[in-house]
């Protein structure tokens, strides 16, 4: 099969399993699979919207314990024997007496060969309807927020109507609303500067039944178990009223500040009363904490800057040199909650609306282990933000909300196969099974992991290596496949728990140098699957170290794939399926995720936070931006090269990065819309290629979250620099291209060309 | 005395004649006693007069008589020309000062050999109000002051050098008269000296000027820490006392429009109230609870001490909210001590008085105290114990308190212990009180209205703020203990963060040297900031005196100062060596006075084994019964201790005449009452109360109906043989066996009877006509005599005359005194 056709197939593959793997055939010896240098691995996006399956109303048909794989297209069934043989383990299982009519015209939907994915509405209802806490900074300027209240007010519209919603506030120090409380507005308030241990919140809010009850004895009627904390969390249809008008009464933080001062923001502690009010009552319920910041963490527990102005917040400088005074602690701390609150099932979103640093590299924790959101913007007032927050309440068509909550992802494969780890926002649920493998790639060690939020975009990187002994299973007939299957649970926002089920085959190679391997490399998903590695190693190793690791994989990879000869750069060939992988290598060397000393650490968290989110698409736009250009005479936007070469006068150019969209005028192009031309009568047509990108740009908005940063600029404006250091530097001052019209670019980054012949250079040494 | 309708349903029952009541007292007046002394003469010579002469008399042959309370003490008598003017107010009525000796020994060793104590008993205020009880104002701020001692100029300075000097009557010193003494600057004319009054009045007012100023004058604070838990909710003390300051809000002084008002309600967890300003945007207040009480910290920056005038509107509507708030409260926690403590964080800065209602043993976090009491230990020696505080805090925290001007008054409404000995420790050293009403319940109307009116009235009270009281006196004597509820910053300087006005305090007097002069002085300043945010200086100057006979000091001793004196010396040894050894001080003191009159005085003769003291003193054997007796200090396994540590505050606090009363209380017969008991008086318009008989069962005839009154607690006593008709008239009920009785209050029926009962009542509880500011409402609880024994026997404790329990009566009492008097 060509290129192009295995493209399509892929793709068809995604839209229905919502999974891309690096190596579409299997290596079946584990030396082979020593010797394809980008592991085995799986972008799976679980919640994959699929509005034609159908959702299946009873419980799935599951193997013996301990292996429980979920009966699939690709078991055989023996329906005279009434029995099913579970691809993984190879048991036989008898199918239930409701399945004894089937044949192989009539068989169940999850039998039917399209249904590698299927979903299950359980019978096991939510233990309790969705959970909003919204956590509120109120060291704010006054229309930041105004804003966000207003915000706040209109979400509330936007949740189910039973679902339970509390407050919480915070400054100085940090509230507690009772929004139960009808005879006037009533809220706890806890100390900023002082470190509350769980037990002590629980108390000082009275959810422990432990409290003090009076000595007349009440005729020892039980408290319900969900009665104290539903002071504090009331449905949306009871309290909406009460909430609106706190929220709207809600005033900035009244402590005074002096001028050398910052606010005393208690963030930790707030977020760490947010955390243990849900933990006493609602463990295990599916529950978003939504943090709403706009600033450091100032004061006690998780504190990232004291609040002295002349003590300048952290850079990635300070961290390099190991400098800095709160760092550790402070990470220690949101790490230690991120945990608390996965293993409660519990969602932290964390929305900053801040020009400044808010602490997000040591928050970052709090959204990555529980599956949450992080929006960085620079102002509550932003339609950055506005819409980004909109979009976290996006219905479906049955309008419910499309968010699932305590969701876990469990692993299964066939013996050939061994899951090695997963890179995405999740944490370990430390199950062993036959399926984990020795290595460790990501969050290994298990064959199941905890997400608590997903939502229909959520994407997991899941890595697999080859078991030993090496050899094909013998009992099944026609090509050997090895398999996986994927058992999403979680639970709806309808209130009912699902289980979705992904069950991926894909043959095993034939005798050693089977060329189907190399053909089968999905070099999009390779690449997306190593930047998630690298930015995993990023968080952990030098800066360097993980440079140089990419490096190497990509001469490795080239080296073992290319076709040359020996110590001759000019004999280099990659095959169609290898040529862009590259460039992708060379952009995301350069990226923002990589080259973190241009950006600020909560930046660099962010970035990396949604790169971990995203499918292979969207994950390729942010590692190697997208860039149209748009001149006279050529209908609508052409791709062009991510290449300094591009910018011309004459041109507006589209940047697409996903965390910003850019249209850049050309030189004189800019000068005319200076001019006013595109008002003009007679220039409708330099008007229209004005208005071209921009409608192109709403497009590319449409679905995207968190909403990006949309930048106009024109050839020499200071916004320009966005551009420029996104574009591969081939006209340099250290290059001599000269009276070349197009743009210079000061850097010292190596161009890609200089890149690819290094990289021919070497792969062809046959030193690696 | 005529007699009353009601006579003994049997005829053969003799009708007791009335004692001749009036009789000494008549005997005494015309020997000089009880009558005004005349002024002395305008001027004239410098001989002696002739101080109050000794009237022995035998206390065995003479028995003492109840009226014999009610007399003034021995007049003070002073040469002519004392005072600067002639004012009749020259010098300090006894309502105001009291002296335990009004004929001062010249020297320490005859004031030893008299065995009498030398002391001042300072009532600064005999009223709740000014209107009721004005005192002269020196408003010009024109302060003349020794320089030397800082005695204030009053009228018993000298002037000299044609009036441009005076000399101090305290030191000596010559001071210069202050240029503007003599002019009035607002009216830029001359002022006749002679008409100031601090030279006319011994009790006065200076208007301070601004050098008496630390910093503005506070404005008058009221932090109210509400008891929220079960208790207090379900015995309706939260719902009555919000009420009841929302009914109130119109009494509280205000006149300078910046009285502010805190709230802060308790249970486990502290709640602050965020009232907002009337007019504004907010209009809800809002609530902060606090529930970390390990530091005090205020949960917000905003103001939590609401201006009364400002914010009215929504102070009332908060407080008509209160009960509400906390109407299903299950919490049986109470934090008080970390309430105190943030309480005093939010007022410090200015100031203020804490009042504390609550109906709970303080049982979490700072000040935590816990059920100590174990019945078994009452009456023993252990018994002392719960009679201190069980927890420092309660003394340190109080210290600190006084220090910032924060005063704490108490009002505890537990139906259980509730440790009064520890929590009426911060009223002690912070010029506060303790109110206490065991068993509260408002659903009993009686204990409602008692504690509405009560409340309503303290909150009404004209107290005064950051005062410091110190007494001067003539060189030789100095001030050498004080006692009362206030902290003692330095050796002459008492501490009141508030001053109230319903509390009297006792100075004890040393003499350093002999006295040569005919006449020393003492003079107690006042110096506080009114209500109304005026600084002002209250003097009080007394002139006594000096003799070197015993016989003068004994004929001029204040049997009701000495009583008062002993009473707070009892107090102290209760506190401190237990009650057994307080009672055996009063005794021993008493046996000793007796003594020391029989051998320097009486001649040692023994009169036909009669008991000889001197007129003037002839009732302190019976007070210092009666103080043994009382339920502060009685010998008793009966008695809680928190109610003895109520009454033990009480005994040292209250005014003279409240505490006399509180010690032997009063008794009126009145089912015989003359007609024209119970009426007012057509001359005075008061009510005109029946003659008080002895408080012993002697008194009682079985037929007859009795008002015991103690000050605290009236008692309505029906005898067992009370005619129908009586308790119709009086109770609306015919059949006595269908008498309500315990806590209750008189039916209004329509006959005379009736309405002169009631009046007689209330009467018996106008403290103001008495000379004292009081908020007590007595409660009044009817007994039968052959009804509810619990009651009967309560009321019979009042009948201090009669032997009970473990105390003697008044016979073996005297025959106790003879007994050790004669050897
Ligand atoms: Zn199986
Ligand atoms: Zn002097």
């Amino acid at each position: 099969m060509d290129y192009e056709a295995l493209k399509d197939q892929w793709s068809e593959v995604e839209d229905r399993d919502g999974i891309r793997l690096s190596w579409n055939c299997i290596p079946s010896t584990r030396m082979e699979a020593s010797r394809l240098v980008v592991p085995i691995g799986a972008i799976y996006t679980p919640l994959k919207e699929k509005p034609d399956t159908p959702l299946l109303q009873y419980e799935p048909i599951t193997c013996k314990q301990p292996c429980k794989g979920i009966l699939n297209p690709f078991a055989q069934v023996d329906t005279r024997a009434r029995l099913w043989i579970c691809p993984f383990c190879l048991s036989r299982n008898p199918l239930p007496p409701q399945y004894k009519d089937i044949s192989p015209d009539q068989v169940p939907p999850e039998l039917h060969p399209g249904s590698t994915t299927i979903e299950y509405q359980l019978s096991r209802p939510a233990p309790a309807p969705p959970i909003f806490v919204y956590v509120v900074d109120t060291c704010q300027e006054e229309d930041s927020l105004k804003a966000l209240k207003e915000s706040l007010v209109m979400s509330l519209s936007l949740l189910p109507q039973n679902a339970l919603v509390g407050l919480i506030t915070y400054g100085t120090m940090a509230q507690v609303h009772e929004i139960g409380y009808n005879s006037c507005t009533k809220s706890y308030v806890f100390r900023g500067s002082k470190d509350y241990t769980a037990k002590q919140v629980q108390e000082m809010l009275n959810l422990t039944p432990g409290a003090v009850r009076p000595q007349v004895p009440q005729q020892g009627r039980p408290q319900p178990p969900i009665g104290t904390a539903s002071r504090f969390l009331l449905p949306i249809e009871q309290a909406e009223i009460q909430l609106t008008n706190i929220i709207e009464q809600l005033q900035r933080d009244p402590w005074p500040v002096a001028n050398d001062r910052r606010s005393l923001r208690c963030t930790g502690v707030a977020m760490s009363i947010a955390v243990g009010l849900l933990e006493t009552s609602f463990q295990g319920a599916g529950a978003r904490l939504m943090l709403f910041t706009s600033g450091p963490a100032t004061t006690g527990l998780g504190m990232v800057v004291g609040p002295e102005l002349k003590e300048p917040i952290r850079s990635h400088h300070d961290i390099d040199k190991d400098n800095i005074k709160y760092y550790k602690k402070a990470l220690k701390f949101y790490d230690t909650l991120a945990k608390r609150t996965a293993h409660n099932g519990h969602i932290i979103d964390i929305f900053a609306g801040c020009l400044d640093q808010v602490g997000l590299l040591e928050m970052k924790g709090l959204a990555n282990s529980t599956g949450g959101h992080i929006i960085l913007t620079d102002s509550f007032t932003s339609s950055q933000f506005k819409q980004s927050f909109v979009r976290v309440f996006d219905k479906d068509a049955q309008d419910n909300l499309l968010m699932g909550f305590g969701a876990s992802l469990e692993v299964l494969t066939t013996k050939e196969l061994k899951v090695t780890g997963l890179i995405g926002h999740a944490v370990s649920l430390n199950k062993k099974s036959s399926s984990v493998g020795e290595t460790e790639c990501g969050i290994g060690n298990t064959c199941s992991w905890k997400m608590c939020g997903i939502d229909p975009t959520a994407s997991y990187g899941i890595y697999f290596e080859i078991a030993n002994p090496a050899g094909p299973s013998q009992h099944q007939q026609g090509p050997q496949k090895a398999m996986m299957q994927f058992l999403t649970y979680y639970q709806h926002s309808s209130g009912v728990f699902h289980l979705r089920v992904t069950t991926v085959a894909r043959n095993l190679s034939g005798p050693a140098g089977d060329p189907a391997i190399a053909q089968s490399f999905d070099q999009e998903a390779a690449a997306v699957l190593m930047s998630r590695i690298a930015v995993f190693k990023a968080e952990v190793d030098d800066g360097p170290d993980v440079l140089r690791w990419v490096d190497r994989m990509l001469i490795r990879l080239c080296s073992r794939f290319a076709e040359y000869r020996k110590d001759d750069p000019s004999s280099f060939r990659l095959e169609k399926n290898f040529t862009l992988y590259p460039q992708f290598m060379f952009h995301l060397r350069r990226s923002q995720f990589l080259q973190v000393f241009n950006n600020s650490p909560d930046e660099t968290a962010f970035y990396r936070h949604v790169l971990n989110h995203e499918y292979v698409g969207d994950s390729l736009v942010m590692i190697q931006p997208t860039l149209d250009s748009y001149t006279f005479d050529q209908d609508g936007a052409v791709p062009v090269l991510l290449d300094s070469a591009s910018i011309q006068p004459t041109h507006v150019l589209l940047l697409d990065t996903f965390f910003q969209i850019l249209i850049f005028h050309g030189e004189t192009m800019a000068e005319w819309r200076k001019a006013g031309y595109q008002d003009q009568e007679g220039y409708e047509n330099f008007k229209q290629l004005l208005e071209q990108p921009k409608e192109d740009a709403r497009e590319l908005v449409q679905d995207r979250f968190p909403l990006p940063r949309f930048i106009i600029c024109d050839a020499g404006g200071s916004q320009a620099r966005f551009l420029l250091s996104k574009l591969n530097p081939s006209t340099t001052h250290t290059t001599s291209a000269y009276g070349t019209s197009a743009q210079m670019i000061f850097t010292d980054d190596v161009s890609l060309q200089t890149f690819m012949d290094h990289l021919m250079k070497l792969a062809v040494s046959g030193t690696n | 005395p005529g007699v009353g309708e009601y006579q003994a349903p049997d005829a053969g029952y003799p009708v007791p004649t009335q004692p001749d009541v009036g009789g000494l007292t008549q005997d005494m007046s015309s020997m000089g006693f009880g009558r005004t002394p005349q002024p002395p003469p305008q001027q004239g010579q410098n001989n002696r007069p002739h101080l109050n002469q000794l009237y022995p008399t035998d206390m065995m042959n003479q028995p003492f008589q109840v009226t014999e309370l009610d007399l003034p003490p021995p007049p003070i008598v002073l040469p002519p020309n004392t005072s600067v003017t002639a004012s009749e107010n020259a010098n300090c009525p006894p309502k105001y000062i009291r002296s335990t000796l009004n004929a001062v020994p010249t020297t320490s060793s005859l004031l030893k050999k008299s065995r009498l104590p030398f002391a001042l008993i300072i009532q600064p205020y005999s009223s709740l109000h000014d209107v009721e009880d004005p005192v002269p104002i020196a408003a010009d701020q024109v302060i003349a002051r020794c320089r030397r001692c800082r005695t204030y100029i009053n009228p018993f300075v000298t002037f000299l050098d044609q009036g441009h000097r005076w000399r101090c009557n305290m030191c000596n010193l010559t001071n210069e008269v202050p240029q503007a003494f003599d002019w009035d600057a607002a009216a830029q004319k001359q002022v006749d000296r002679w008409q100031r009054c601090e030279l006319n009045y011994a009790v006065c007012e200076f208007m301070a000027p601004q050098e008496y100023l630390v910093r503005a004058p506070q404005p008058l604070v009221y932090l109210f820490c509400f008891d929220v838990s079960f208790a207090s909710v379900t015995s309706g003390l939260l719902a009555t006392a919000a009420r009841c300051i929302l009914e109130s809000l119109d009494r509280i002084p205000n006149a300078d429009r910046r009285t502010r008002l805190g709230f802060i309600a308790v249970d486990s967890s502290l709640h602050y109230f965020a009232v907002p300003r009337d007019g504004g945007p907010v209009t809800d207040t809002n609530m902060l609870v606090v529930s970390d009480l390990e530091e005090p910290f205020l949960p917000t920056p905003a103001d939590l001490l609401v201006n009364l005038s400002e914010c009215r509107e929504n102070i009332e509507s908060f407080l008509g909210k209160l009960q509400e708030m906390f109407q299903n409260n299950q919490n049986g926690g109470s934090c008080m001590g970390a309430a105190l403590r943030s309480a005093h964080k939010l007022i410090s800065p200015v100031g203020g008085k804490v009042v504390v209602l609550t109906a709970t043993l303080p049982n979490l976090s700072h000040g935590k105290l816990e059920m100590r009491e174990d019945k078994k230990i009452l009456g023993t020696s252990k018994e002392n114990g719960l009679l201190q505080t069980s927890n420092s805090f309660y003394k340190s925290f109080a210290v600190e308190c006084s220090k910032n001007q924060v005063s704490v008054d108490m009002f505890l409404f537990s139906s259980q212990y509730q440790d009064v000995a520890s929590l009426s420790n911060l009223p002690r050293f912070t010029g506060g009180q303790t109110y206490f009403y065991p068993g509260w319940n408002a659903a009993r109307g009686e204990d409602a209205i008692k504690f509405a009116k009560e409340f309503s009235d303290y909150l009404s009270s004209e107290i005064a703020l950051e005062a410091v009281l110190r007494v001067r006196a003539t060189t030789g004597l100095r001030m050498n203990a004080f006692y009362g509820n206030f902290f003692n910053r330095s050796s002459d300087l008492c501490a009141f963060p508030a001053f109230p006005r319903d509390q009297a305090y006792v100075v004890e007097v040393a003499i350093d040297e002999s006295m040569t002069k005919g006449v020393v002085c003492l003079q107690a300043a006042v110096l506080h900031t009114t209500c109304n945010g005026e600084r002002r200086i209250r003097v009080m100057t007394v002139a006594l005196p000096t003799t070197q006979t015993l016989a003068d000091v004994y004929a001029s001793a204040d049997q009701g100062a000495i009583t008062a004196y002993y009473t707070h010396k009892a107090v102290e040894r209760a506190l401190g060596g237990g009650l057994e050894a307080a009672r055996d001080q009063l005794q021993t003191k008493c046996i000793e006075i007796m003594q020391t009159y029989r051998k320097e005085l009486a001649g040692g003769s023994l009169g036909g084994g009669g008991l000889q003291f001197p007129a003037n003193l002839r009732c302190l054997p019976v007070l210092f019964l009666g103080l043994i007796k009382n339920i502060a200090l009685r010998k008793s396994a009966q008695i809680p201790s928190d109610m003895r540590s109520a009454a033990l505050c009480l005994l040292s606090t209250l005014p003279l005449p409240l505490l006399i009363q509180y010690i032997y209380p009063r008794m009126y017969s009145l089912h015989d009452m003359s007609d024209v008991a119970g009426v007012p008086d057509p001359a005075t318009g008061e009510i005109v109360m029946p003659p008080m008989i002895p408080a012993s069962s002697g008194s009682l005839v079985p037929y007859g109906l009795y008002l015991i009154d103690d000050g605290q607690t009236q008692f309505l006593w029906v005898g067992r043989d009370a005619v129908p008709q009586l308790t119709e008239d009086v109770f609306g009920v015919a059949d006595k066996t269908q008498l309500k009785v315990g806590k209750t209050s008189l039916p209004l029926l329509e006959n005379d009877f009736n309405e002169r009962v009631r009046a007689v009542i209330e009467k018996a509880r106008d403290f103001k006509a008495r000379g004292v500011g009081s908020i007590i409402v007595p409660h009044l609880y009817v007994v039968r005599e052959d009804g509810e024994p619990g009651i009967r026997l309560w009321a019979q404790t009042m009948l201090v005359e009669d032997r009970a329990e473990q105390g003697s009566s008044l016979k073996q009492w005297l025959g106790l005194m003879r007994e050790k008097v004669q050897f």
